[in-house]
C-alpha cells in the first residue's frame, strides 16, 4: 500500500453528522493514518468512536489560528464543514479533503437527536448555506483536492465507495479491512 | 503557423453553441455601432458577466445570520465553545 505524501494535510469533513466518524473508522481500519484522542468517548450517537481531536472542539484552535497543521502532514484530521474556512493557506500548505455528503433531512434528524429540539425552517437553510459555502471553498483553493463522498453510497455500496477513496489517495487503503467498517445497522437516519 | 494547424487549434479553443435565429437577430441590432465586432464575441460577454454575477451572489449565501444559528447547534452538538 502507498504512504500518504508526508507534505500534504490531510482532511475529512462535512456536515456535522454527515459520516465523518464513519469515513474516519473506514480509513483507520484500511491502514491509513489518522490522527484521534480518547477525549470524547464512544456513544450511543456514535458507538464506534468519533475519531476525532480535542473533543471535537478542534474548530476552536482553528479560528484561533493555533491548530499545529506542521505536526499532522501526512495523517487524517477530522475537520468538519465550518471550519475548513480557517485552513491556513501559503508556502508550504497543501490539502487533501474527503467531504462526506449526506441528505439534509437526515443530518438534521441526527442532530436533533445528539443535541435537542432544532427549528427546521431556521436552521435548514443555515446549514445548506454552509454545505454549499464548504463545497464552494473546495472548488476554489488551488491549495485543496478533494473528493465528494456520498453517506448513502458507502453505506449501500461500500465496496464501489472505497475504492474509489483509495485511487484518490493513490492506494493507501486496504480494502477488505476498509470495508469492514462498514457496519449498516449503525447507520440510522438513513431514508430507505 | 500552417492554416491546417490554426484551424486545429481554433478548435480545441471554441466551441459551438446553438442560439435561435430571432435572437441572433436582435443580438446583431443590439451590438450595432458598440465595440462588439461579432454575436460571438457578444455573447460570451454577457455569459461571463452573468457566471461573475452567479458566484459573487454565491459569496453572499452564508450569511452572518446563518452563522451564528450554525454555530449555536455546533455548541449543542459540542463541536465548538
Amino acid at each position: 500500500m502507498r504512504t500518504p505524501d508526508p507534505d500534504v494535510n490531510y482532511i475529512v469533513s462535512g456536515l456535522e453528522r454527515s459520516g465523518t466518524s464513519m469515513m474516519m473508522q473506514i480509513l483507520h481500519r484500511g491502514g491509513a493514518p489518522v490522527a484521534f484522542d480518547r477525549s470524547r468517548q464512544a456513544d450511543y450517537h456514535n458507538p464506534k468512536g468519533y475519531f476525532e481531536l480535542e473533543g471535537g472542539k478542534i474548530i476552536n484552535r482553528l479560528m484561533e489560528g493555533t491548530f499545529p497543521f506542521d505536526q499532522y502532514r501526512g495523517i487524517f484530521v477530522k475537520i468538519t464543514a465550518y471550519g475548513l474556512q480557517y485552513l491556513p493557506s501559503g508556502p508550504g500548505y497543501r490539502y487533501k479533503v474527503i467531504y462526506m455528503q449526506r441528505s439534509l433531512d437526515e443530518i438534521l434528524t441526527s442532530m436533533e437527536k445528539m443535541s435537542g429540539p432544532l427549528n427546521r425552517e431556521e436552521e435548514r437553510p443555515a446549514f445548506e448555506h454552509l454545505h454549499r459555502f464548504a463545497l464552494k471553498i473546495l472548488r476554489r483553493r488551488e491549495d485543496i483536492d478533494y473528493l465528494l463522498v456520498p453517506y448513502r453510497q458507502v453505506v449501500h455500496n461500500p465496496v464501489e465507495e472505497i475504492d474509489r477513496i483509495n485511487r484518490f489517495l493513490g492506494g493507501m487503503l486496504s480494502r477488505e479491512d476498509a470495508v469492514r467498517a462498514v457496519d449498516p445497522d449503525l447507520y440510522r437516519n438513513v431514508k430507505k | 503557423m500552417e492554416d491546417k494547424d490554426k484551424d486545429k487549434d481554433k478548435e480545441k479553443k471554441y466551441s459551438t453553441v446553438s442560439i435561435p435565429t430571432p435572437l441572433v437577430e436582435k443580438i446583431k441590432q443590439r451590438i450595432e455601432g458598440t465595440g462588439f465586432t461579432s454575436v460571438s464575441s457578444y455573447v460570451t460577454y454577457v455569459l461571463r458577466e452573468v457566471i461573475a454575477n452567479m458566484d459573487e451572489e454565491e459569496e453572499e449565501v452564508f450569511s452572518k445570520e446563518d452563522e451564528e444559528k450554525v454555530k449555536e447547534r455546533l455548541r449543542a452538538l459540542g463541536y465548538l465553545d
